[in-house]
């Protein structure tokens, strides 16, 4: 029993690191339980930590816990483990069929990364056309984005701090407009900069914020609305870093 | 429909195949998110001609893009988050974020407040469609379960 509550968190974790809202963790995680012969299932799920404990039909208890440190969207994994444990409610799977079938889960297809640089360069330069941009705009956010992408590509490798990562961002991409402008290449920084941003958005964590807070999650909604709004907050910071002190407002 | 509209649609749509790609969602599931972004401005363009809060436009195709997706996601048996926030993308209120940071940097009170409060608006209008759809499918899941149980 202990090796199957095992499985089930570890399916759990797989789901919350890949952007599950905390309602679809716990129910999968009881369910899960149920299905491999649990008598009583009390999962406690928030974005960070999980505690599920176990009581069974000889009399035993069981708790496992988990610190949940990182997220990394990814909902190709996450309709995998979704399948999966549809599939173990469904039918019974032995522990190896189970195994196996997390093993897949966890190394399903993913795109390249050149790949992902050019997806953030279309988006920038596609949101700049959005919100009026011309051609040489969208053009020059295309190139931003790309440059954004792989600046903090590397800023990842040294500091692993999310809430820096946005702000270095925005540093970046604020530094890089206000240059272009300052070579002539286009009259005005606003295009490029709310184009490059839509990239920053915590789109999945505000999302799974307001889902959590009305599902009567309120702890892992507020705790996500929290980082979605320090995330802001950072973006602000960098552009008011690089525009304030680089002189190019006020 | 004018030019503008139509380059705001189609752009829209490639930001949201942007997003889905990023968010690494895949074939069949690819195509439902990118007709939600789609979707979303069109409905945004239409509506617009008849109701002019942007506000309550924004909480109607936060309804019907949620409900899509809710729908969708019951239908391809998938998660359904992926699907609202890769849809509902353009509508997020990127450029008044951007302008009231501008604002408040200026140290431009009179603007910064109401272009302020005029963000949260939209979000809270977005929040509070996703929030309603939400719901409904909750209570929608918990009927068709009682059918089923009943049945057997």
């Amino acid at each position: 029993m202990k090796k199957l509550i095992g499985y089930a968190m570890d399916i759990g974790e797989q789901m919350l690191i890949s952007g599950a809202e905390v309602h679809r963790v716990e129910e999968s995680i009881s369910r899960i339980c149920y299905a491999l012969g649990a008598a009583r299932v009390d999962v406690f799920i928030i974005t960070s930590s999980m505690v599920v404990t176990v009581h069974t039909n000889d009399g035993n208890t069981y708790t496992q816990t988990r610190r949940v440190t990182s997220t990394n969207i990814d909902f190709e994994k996450l309709h995998h483990l979704n399948q999966l444990s549809r599939e173990i409610c469904e039918k019974k799977l032995t522990e190896q069929e189970i195994e196996k079938k997390l093993r897949d889960a966890n190394n399903c297809k993913k795109f390249s990364l050149w790949f992902e640089f050019i997806c953030y360069a279309v988006i920038a330069a596609a949101f700049t056309m959005f919100f009026g941009g011309d051609i040489t705009e969208a053009l020059i956010s295309l190139f931003v984005g790309a440059i954004v992408r792989l600046s903090v590509y590397f800023f990842e490798k040294i500091i692993s701090n999310k809430i820096f990562h946005k702000f270095f961002a925005a540093v970046v991409i604020t530094l890089l407009a206000f240059m272009t402008v300052e070579f002539g290449w286009i009259a005005n920084v606003d295009m490029v900069i709310i184009g490059n941003i839509m990239t920053l958005i915590p789109g999945i964590g505000l999302t799974n914020a307001i889902r959590d807070l009305f599902t009567g999650d309120s702890i892992a909604g507020l705790l996500r609305s929290i980082e979605a709004v320090i995330a802001a907050l950072a973006i602000a910071a960098g552009y008011f870093l690089v525009a304030v002190l680089g002189g190019f407002v006020l | 429909m004018t030019q503008t509209e139509i380059i705001q649609i189609l752009s829209g749509f490639v930001g949201s195949i942007g997003f889905a790609i990023l968010f690494n969602i895949r074939g069949k599931r690819l195509i439902t998110a990118a007709i939600g972004g789609l979707l979303s401005w069109l409905l945004f363009v239409l509506i617009s001609k008849g109701v002019s809060s942007e506000p309550i436009i924004y909480f109607i195709i936060a309804c019907v893009i949620s409900a899509y997706a809710e729908i969708m996601a019951r239908v391809l048996k998938t998660p359904t988050t992926g699907f609202i926030t890769t849809s509902l993308i353009p509508l997020i209120p990127g450029g008044s974020l951007y302008y009231t940071m501008v604002h408040a940097i200026e140290g431009d009170l009179n603007a910064f407040l109401p272009k302020a409060i005029y963000t949260m608006e939209l979000a809270s209008a977005l929040a509070l469609g996703i929030i309603v759809s939400t719901t409904f499918a909750r209570v929608f899941n918990k009927l068709i379960m009682n059918k089923v149980k009943n049945k057997i």
